[in-house]
């Protein structure tokens, strides 16, 4: 009985030892706190965390100023890694701030458009092509979907719509396929 | 014989072994659609409108992509539909399609003009390009354009002829030797023109002894040879070939032309000879028809578009309810209904009995480890399965996800019945959606970063101009007071000189 | 040949067939008590992994018809003396189903080999009863008895083999003054290579675990034997006594807790065989093949780590 026990206890050790200083051997160094946590951040650059963009609420959530829940766009998915991070509890996502909604891009109606640019100047990321009095339309890879431009237009021609699934980006739906 | 074998694979019976391979040519189907969404690159754009009269072989929808291959006719007759239609796709999702409705004549468009039998006399510049404008794409199932990959391989030194069958139960590429025995001979000759390779290699299993024959015979340039390969699942993987054949191991994440080989399969060398040398573009393929609801598997020689129901009807099928799936009993994918048409990379269609083909229960994994040993690409199927049934994308790419042909020899052993494969393809899909979805965060987060500080700059610019212009009025005013003062100073000068004269003049 | 394809239930069942050889030494020469003790412990396990699934919301009859619990139980059952009292046996039966499997969440989860599990259980908790082996036949109903506690044990017992010489030679017998010879010892552990060459060749288990653990066996005692023959018993005692071919074919090659790669298999094998000539040579209890066991499963994930095979193209 002893001598398993402290067989036992002893490997225990041993791989205890073996494990913490791997831990110390191998950590890697991480970038600087604002960087790890504005990685995490979907970039949607939206505000409505309260913040102009997710760069701002990343500082923000590092000087302790803001909650991690305050990102619709990142989902509760988004709350959990922010968390997990900071090694903290994790809550969830503060319904004030808007709900998560699929990802969508800003569409330009081009013949009501009047090439008054003021979207332009509202896009967080320049997704918009065109100067004053032409038309202008959205570089759809470039849109992140955060319908700050749709307030601004004065002839309300701009529209959210859903990206589709494709045969390309399809994701198979695997509690169907696996056969349990 | 070769002499590299490969690790793992399957030895397996053919389930549905037929006593005819013939190539059964149907008659033209009454209406095509065709999908102008392939395999890379965006969508093709259509060029016809609706109405339009077009002729068998004409060019129906382009693509400015160079790496792409533009849609074709594969009938005469009236464009009568341009709309979203269903696609063989485990999804079920629609995709553009241009359905045509023949006239019954199969006029063709002028087939006098390009190569012809002289085609030595062209350059291989033309050569690719014929390939290009021809819609030929890897008929093997992969679909990967093939002018792409001839000029990939530019400097090959071997070209191999990948004349084994995808999976157990497909018959359509010894079909397609039984019938174009010469094309495949002649096409090998036009790859020879157009590359470097300075040998070709015909690789076939060992137990299509008539194939064999038939190719042997007509065989009469010393640079092409027949080797015959053993009969084991997966050996018709490019990959896998290349290292049974050749003994080369292509590296991972790299291609056969990286290693100089040229791996085309049977049907793309006929597609290759009929573009060159007939001038006709890709508009039929070679279409195994199989499963346990088929009385007689057949091969049938079909126009691209013709839709499963016509195909189905030239074959006798067992009453009953049927489950039907593209590709075979390895690789199939299960598909809901027969509303779909055959397409460039649709090499086969197994038709089963609904009842008895109900996958079975699959159960917990017990690590017995049967799935390593089939492996042919030496992974460690079952902790690819832990971590993708975890979601957890990372390791399952840590343990090379990646490297995964989806052969499904792990699936087919599993004692438990999982299907590995499945979660694989799954898992696949996440990563590329993360890979994705990190780009376009990274592109959100520096595009961002960019207008804050073209704001920034804008701003103290504009404060720049603001100072420059204060400190130009100042000055403009300092100059002027100093002006002023000068002036004064002169005039004052003047003045008290002028007294001064005055009080000499006075003296 | 073509490519067979088994299934869970297969395995299990075949697994469960290879034992009838060792079993049946084991008959011939202690009597039939042993099968009391694996009905005894199948029903058990049926009952303990019914009422568990039940609790996990699993479906319990395709997870019972795997037959994992049962082979659980009989190798847990033909490990443990045959005249052990029946609680000692649904003790450990349902220490391995709950502590040793279910805990983790069913098959294929468990880190742990689950008999083993319940076997050092109940060495540690029981080590009287768990190390009274019959010294002789003993009839159908005297063993009855002597299970269900009707009668004394008394009289029956003896130590094994292994247990024998460890005491002699703790007592400072030299090894040529003791009797090595234990004919039932051998003709049990020939039944269980016999069941696992079996195995073998319908290619249930895989060679590298069953090789590799023998080879580890026989090197570490030929190494002591070599050191000190007069303090050391011979490679070939250890192959021929305790539980030698029956951890070598049925319990280290419990493919859920084993190591999965092929290089894998080898190492771990290697160092159960090293493992249980150790711990028998110098550690406190009679056989040592449950430590050995355990100890190696706590490693698996490390060995699994570092031994992923070479990938194509890699
Ligand atoms: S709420 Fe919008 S701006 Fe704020 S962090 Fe989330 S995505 Fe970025
Ligand atoms: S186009 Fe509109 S929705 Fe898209 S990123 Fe710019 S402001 Fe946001
Ligand atoms: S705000 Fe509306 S009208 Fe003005 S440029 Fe943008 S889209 Fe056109
Ligand atoms: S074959 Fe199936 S049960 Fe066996 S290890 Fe692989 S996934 Fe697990
Ligand atoms: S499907 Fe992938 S993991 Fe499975 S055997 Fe084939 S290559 Fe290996």
């Amino acid at each position: 009985m002893f001598d398993a026990t402290s067989t036992l206890s002893l490997l225990a050790l041993l791989f205890g030892l073996g494990l913490g200083y791997a831990a110390i051997r191998y950590r890697v160094e991480g970038n600087p706190l604002v960087d790890q946590i504005d990685a995490i951040l979907p970039q949607t650059q939206c505000g409505q965390c309260d913040f102009p963009g997710c760069r701002p609420y990343a500082e923000a959530i590092a000087s302790g100023e803001a909650e991690i829940n305050q990102c619709p766009p990142g989902g509760q998915e988004g709350v959990d890694a922010l968390a997990e991070l900071l090694n903290i509890e994790t809550m969830t996502l503060n319904e004030e701030h808007g709900e998560p909604e699929p990802k969508r891009v800003a569409v330009v109606d081009e013949d009501v458009c009047i090439g008054c640019t003021l979207c332009i100047q509202a896009c967080p990321v320049d997704a918009f092509v065109g100067s004053s009095k032409v038309m202008t339309t959205v570089i759809a890879q470039e849109c992140t979907g955060c319908d700050l431009c749709i307030p601004v237009c004065p002839v309300d021609c701009i529209e959210m719509v859903e990206i589709k699934p494709t045969v390309r980006n399809y994701i198979p739906d695997i509690a169907e396929l696996a056969h349990v | 014989m070769s002499e590299f074998a490969f690790k793992g694979g399957l030895k397996l019976e053919n389930p549905y072994p037929a006593d005819e391979i013939d190539l059964i040519r149907i008659p033209l189907p009454d209406k095509v659609i065709l999908p102008l969404q392939q395999r890379i690159g965006e969508q093709a754009k259509p060029i016809v409108g609706i109405g339009e009269h077009v002729l068998t072989g004409q060019v129906v929808a382009t693509i400015d992509d160079e790496r792409c291959a533009p849609v074709h006719a594969s009938i005469s007759g009236n464009v009568v539909a341009i709309d979203e239609q269903v696609m063989p796709h485990q999804s079920g999702l629609k995709a553009l399609c241009i359905t045509i409705e023949s006239d019954g004549k199969d006029d063709w468009v002028d087939t006098s003009i390009g190569c012809t039998e002289h085609y030595e006399l062209c350059t291989p510049e033309t050569i690719y390009n014929k390939i290009r404008v021809s819609g030929i794409v890897g008929m093997g199932g992969a679909g990967f354009p093939t002018h792409t990959k001839v000029q990939l391989a530019e400097g090959c030194h071997t070209l191999l002829v990948n004349a084994t069958e995808c999976e157990p139960g497909i018959t359509c590429d010894a079909s397609l030797i039984l019938a174009y025995s010469t094309k495949i001979i002649r096409g090998a000759e036009v790859l020879f023109h157009i590359s470097r390779a300075e040998r070709a290699i015909i690789a076939i299993e060992d137990d299509k002894p008539e194939a064999i024959a038939l190719l042997k015979k007509y065989c009469n340039n010393d640079r092409i040879s027949i080797e015959e390969i053993p009969t084991k699942y997966t050996s018709g993987a490019e990959k896998i070939l290349v290292k049974s054949v050749l003994g080369i191991e292509i590296p991972s994440g790299k291609f056969a032309s990286d290693v100089g080989v040229l791996c085309l399969n049977v049907g793309t060398v006929v597609a290759i000879f009929d573009a060159v040398v007939e001038n006709r573009p890709l508009i039929s393929r070679a279409v195994t028809v199989a499963g346990n609801a088929v009385k007689v598997p057949k091969n049938f020689q079909v126009r691209l578009g013709a839709s499963y129901d016509y195909l189905l009807s030239f074959t006798d099928l067992e009453e009953g309810k049927h489950k039907v799936s593209m590709a075979g009993m390895m690789m199939g994918i299960e598909l809901k209904g027969t509303n779909y048409s055959v397409t460039k990379n649709t090499n086969c269609i197994f038709v089963d009995m609904d009842e008895k083909s109900a996958p079975a229960k699959a159960k917990e994994c017990i690590r017995c480890g049967l799935c390593n040993t089939v492996c042919p690409v030496d992974l460690l199927p079952q902790q690819l399965y832990w971590y993708s049934k975890g979601e957890n994308i990372d390791k399952a790419v840590d343990y090379n996800l990646l490297d995964c042909i989806e052969c499904g020899c792990c699936s087919y052993v599993c004692p438990s019945r999982i299907p590995l494969v499945n979660y694989y393809q799954f898992s696949k899909a996440l990563y590329r959606q993360q890979v994705k979805e990190k780009e376009q965060t990274d592109k959100a987060r520096s595009r961002f970063e960019f207008r804050e500080m073209r704001l920034e700059r804008n701003k103290r610019e504009r404060a720049e101009m603001m100072e420059a212009k204060k400190k130009a009025l100042k000055e403009k005013m300092a100059s002027d007071k100093a002006q002023k003062d000068i002036i004064e100073a002169a005039v004052e000068r003047v003045s008290s000189s002028k007294s001064d004269t005055e009080e000499q003049d006075g003296n | 040949m073509e490519t067979k394809r088994l299934d869970t239930n297969q395995i299990m069942r075949q697994v469960i067939y290879a034992l009838v050889l060792g079993v049946g030494a084991q008959i011939y020469f202690f009597g039939s008590s042993v099968i009391v003790q694996i009905i005894l412990a199948s029903i058990t396990a049926i009952i303990a992994e019914a009422v568990f699934l039940q609790i996990r919301g699993v479906k319990i009859k395709p997870a019972i018809m795997d037959g994992s619990a049962i082979l659980t139980a009989i190798l847990l059952a033909i490990s443990i003396p045959s005249i052990a009292p029946w609680w000692v046996v649904v003790l450990g039966v349902l220490f391995a189903i709950i502590f040793g499997k279910q805990i983790f969440g069913g098959l294929g989860n468990n880190p742990f080999n689950p008999a083993m599990l319940g076997y050092a259980f109940l060495l540690i908790s029981y080590p009287v009863q768990m190390t009274q082996w019959p010294g002789e036949f003993i009839s159908f109903s005297q063993g009855i008895d002597v299970i269900f506690g009707l009668n004394n044990v008394d009289g029956l017992t003896g130590a094994t083999r292994l247990d024998d010489v460890k005491t002699q030679l703790m007592l400072g017998t030299q090894i040529r003054d003791i009797n090595l010879e234990s004919v039932s010892q051998l003709w049990i552990n020939v039944g269980f290579l016999l069941g696992g060459i079996y195995l073998l060749l319908r290619r249930i288990i895989f060679w590298q675990i069953p090789f590799s653990l023998l080879l580890g066996l026989i090197l570490m005692s030929a190494a002591l034997f070599f050191i000190d023959p007069s303090q050391f018993t011979s490679p070939y005692f250890h192959l021929a006594n305790g539980a030698t071919m029956l951890a070598a074919f049925f319990i280290a090659t419990d493919p859920v807790s084993a190591s999965t790669t092929p290089r894998g298999r080898v190492i771990y094998g290697f160092f159960i065989g090293t493992l249980i000539v150790i711990i028998r040579v110098f550690g406190g209890y009679p056989d040592a093949v449950a430590f050995a066991v355990l100890l190696m499963n706590i490693t698996v994930p490390l060995i699994d780590f570092y031994t992923q095979p070479k990938v194509f193209g890699k």
